[in-house]
């Protein structure tokens, strides 16, 4: 009697034992999120993910970084998407890839989660709402903005008695008035980038769009517009004839922008948001104090544009917490997530309220000029091959830029190579 | 039952097959399957960016190869590289382990010396020069102009200059490896025979071509073989330099490959590429193989 109690008292305890256990394990979930490398400020992500936590018990978030660059993380995301491994449930993507990731299959749609398309994301700028909804369906939700600015040398300008310049006509006359002027053989008028790097996709886009032609239509297909696609290439060349872009204009990656702009080299420079934290913070800056932003030039008789950047928080197809995860996207892509990551970090709201936030305002007053800049700004093209698509433009760029290559031949490969990806 | 048996007393050869199965079994997993699964994957249509599964496409990628200008610009570029710079490391390679070979009283700074470009990843020199060959920046422009030269010379964006500025950079890292081989061989030649063409009144240059040459060919042979076979996988060097450009004047069929399976994500055509260039691969170490046999 005494052996059949103690062993239903075993039995029991380990029932109970185990039904804690299973309770315990249905309250705690653990979700892997993928936070890029140190572009994407995993630091700030890590603190959001904390701040989820507190709010929600019974949610771990685990966090994985790498790649430093945006191709990388696309490589180490196909490999590990494609393998269909559900060990990462969310993850961060450039701007350029939702529809790749959607084509792919790899991504979860979201409306279940975040509702029809047009509410969830109207709060957004309009090219971040339209870059993470293919087919009609939310595929990604936008984490943080980046653009293309204008930085200038507001000293130079102000010195020289010039006001911004509205089209790159006038860009170059204001930059040869101060590059005479000041008579330094190295101050460069106008810094681009020309090496075969994602930058010169946005090369070559700049003038193009601002001519007001579009690189693709809704489908994706392509709409090139050869003789305006020349147009602006010429227009690059031109500047380098004029002295005002440097020669080896093929060789500047976006970091030497950077460099020669913070060692007071430059008189204008087209570089993303986050060169502002290095012109302004940098102990070796020589240009504290002396920096504007202002929107894109347009070409003459056109209307500024710019490229956007940015990233997305992606839902894995393959993951086993899909609505946990998707509850929390919901959070890392709220006005809440955002504000922070502008205080915190410098990092570009997706939404125009967040811009106007009187925190963020106090903390980062530029915003205020950014914002119309980021919402001008636009996406570049949408393919699920976009690593061939950008290839493509940025490789034929770079090669009309060192001029071993004519614009309009350049621009015919550039044509005949995208209609077979882009169709 | 009888299996159990023969396995308990083999005969001769069940016992053979018995020892040499492991290295059998272990060469089909580490050469055979990666091999042949690259072979299975160039007859599909297999994309990872594209979703679904892979189709069954035969014979197509072989010939859309062939079609590829991209292919025949790429195969162009690396035969040039391989005929530029093998030639160009032996020749460099003799001289170096030939000056090694003198009878320095302190034979280790030489030795290191030749060591370093060897010990360098490929990658960090290729870094290294394209540094040097910088228009604005490098050292080799700053020489020139030192030297009077008025204008900057646009190295890495002229294609010929391009070229050129690689194969230099491949050369400097391989003649090094070149000279390691054939310092050896020169170390293996009897002094003898050269005091003997001393006393027969040989010049130093019949010496070099008459003695030096013929018993270096056996190393020359090796070192011929190693560099060829690395050179038609040339890689890094031009990607890190040029990264295939301007345009894609400097690409190689290794940049080619990695460009269309890992940036374009097409596991099928890039696989197709890598059997072409196997097959290169395969017929330039036999052509190497069949003149052993030849000297042998």
């Amino acid at each position: 009697m005494h052996t059949r109690n103690t062993f239903l008292g075993l039995l029991g305890s380990a029932l109970l034992v185990s039904g804690l256990a299973t309770g315990s394990a249905l309250a705690d979930t653990k979700i892997r999120a993928f936070a890029g490398g140190s572009g994407q400020r995993p630091d700030l992500m890590r603190k959001l993910f904390d701040q989820y936590q507190a709010k929600n018990p019974g949610v771990t978030i685990e966090m994985e970084t790498g790649g430093a660059t945006s191709e990388l993380q696309r490589q180490y995301l196909g490999t590990v998407l494609n393998a269909k491994d559900p060990s990462i449930d969310v993850f961060m993507i450039d701007i350029v890839n939702p529809a790749q990731y959607a084509g792919a299959g790899w991504i979860e749609p979201l409306n279940s989660y975040m509702g029809d398309t047009a509410t969830a994301m109207k709060p957004f700028l309009p090219a971040y709402a339209s870059a993470n909804v293919i087919d009609g369906k939310i595929v990604a939700m936008p984490a943080f903005a980046d653009a293309m600015f204008m930085y200038y040398r507001r000293d130079l300008l102000e010195k020289h008695k010039i006001a911004e310049p509205k089209t790159w006509d006038e860009l170059a006359a204001a930059a040869t008035k101060i590059q005479k002027a000041e008579g330094d053989a190295n101050l460069q008028g106008l810094s681009i980038q020309g090496a075969p790097i994602e930058g010169a996709v946005c090369t070559f886009l700049l003038p193009y769009w601002s001519q007001g032609h579009e690189f693709n239509d809704a489908a994706g297909k392509l709409t090139l517009d050869k003789a305006a696609a020349a147009k602006g290439l010429n227009q690059w060349l031109a500047m380098v004839d004029q002295g005002v872009v440097k020669k080896n204009v093929a060789e500047v990656k976006t970091p030497d922008t950077v460099n020669e702009f913070k060692a007071g080299q430059v008189v204008f420079a087209v570089n993303w948001g986050f060169a502002w934290d290095r012109f302004k913070d940098d102990a070796d800056s020589k240009v504290v104090g002396k920096v504007g932003v202002m929107p894109l030039p347009a070409v003459a008789g056109g209307k500024s544009a710019t490229c956007i950047g940015g990233w997305q928080w992606a839902l894995s197809a393959f993951s086993k917490s899909k609505p946990e995860a998707a509850k929390l996207i919901k959070f890392l892509s709220s006005p809440e997530a955002s504000k922070f990551l502008a205080v915190q970090g410098s990092l570009l709201p997706t939404s125009l309220g967040v811009y106007q936030d009187a925190d963020v305002v106090k903390a980062v007053p530029w915003f205020k000029d950014a914002a119309p800049v980021v919402a001008a700004g636009r996406s570049r093209p949408q393919s699920k091959d976009y690593g061939q698509v950008s290839d493509i433009i940025r490789t034929t760029t770079s090669a009309v830029l060192a001029r071993t290559k004519k614009p309009d031949e350049g621009v015919a490969e550039i044509d005949s190579r995208l209609r077979r990806v882009m169709r | 039952m009888a299996l159990i048996n023969r396995l308990r007393d083999p005969s001769d050869k069940t016992l053979a097959v018995m020892m040499l199965a492991p290295a059998f079994l272990l060469l089909a997993l580490i050469v055979v399957y990666p091999i042949g699964r690259l072979i299975w994957n160039s007859f599909f249509d297999l994309r990872l960016s594209g979703g679904g599964e892979a189709k069954f496409v035969g014979l197509d990628n072989y010939a859309l190869v062939l079609q590829d200008p991209d292919f025949w610009n790429a195969t162009k570029n690396t035969v040039l590289i391989t005929l530029i710079t093998v030639p160009g490391a032996l020749v460099v390679g003799l001289g170096l382990a030939m000056l090694a070979n003198l009878p320095f009283k302190r034979q280790w700074p030489v030795r290191l010396a030749l060591l370093l470009p060897w010990a360098l990843p490929l990658a960090f020199c290729g870094l290294i020069f394209a540094w040097f060959f910088h228009s604005e920046y490098g050292v080799v422009n700053d020489v020139m102009r030192r030297a009077g030269q008025t204008e900057p010379r646009m190295w890495l964006l002229e294609p010929t200059w391009a070229f050129a500025a690689i194969c230099i950079t491949i050369v400097w890292k391989t003649s090094s490896f070149m000279a390691l081989i054939l310092l050896a061989g020169l170390q293996m030649i009897p002094k003898s025979l050269y005091e003997a063409a001393e006393v027969d009144g040989a010049s130093k240059l019949q010496q070099f071509w008459q003695i030096t040459i013929p018993m270096l060919m056996p190393s020359i042979i090796v070192a011929l073989i190693f560099r060829t076979i690395t050179a038609l996988q040339t890689f890094d060097i031009p990607y890190t330099m040029t990264k295939g450009g301007p345009g894609n004047s400097t690409e190689t069929l290794a940049m080619l490959i990695h460009k269309t399976t890992i940036d374009y994500l097409d596991v099928g055509y890039g696989s197709t590429l890598a059997v072409f260039m196997f097959v290169l691969s395969l017929c330039v170490t036999g052509v190497y193989l069949k003149r052993i046999g030849n000297n042998a």
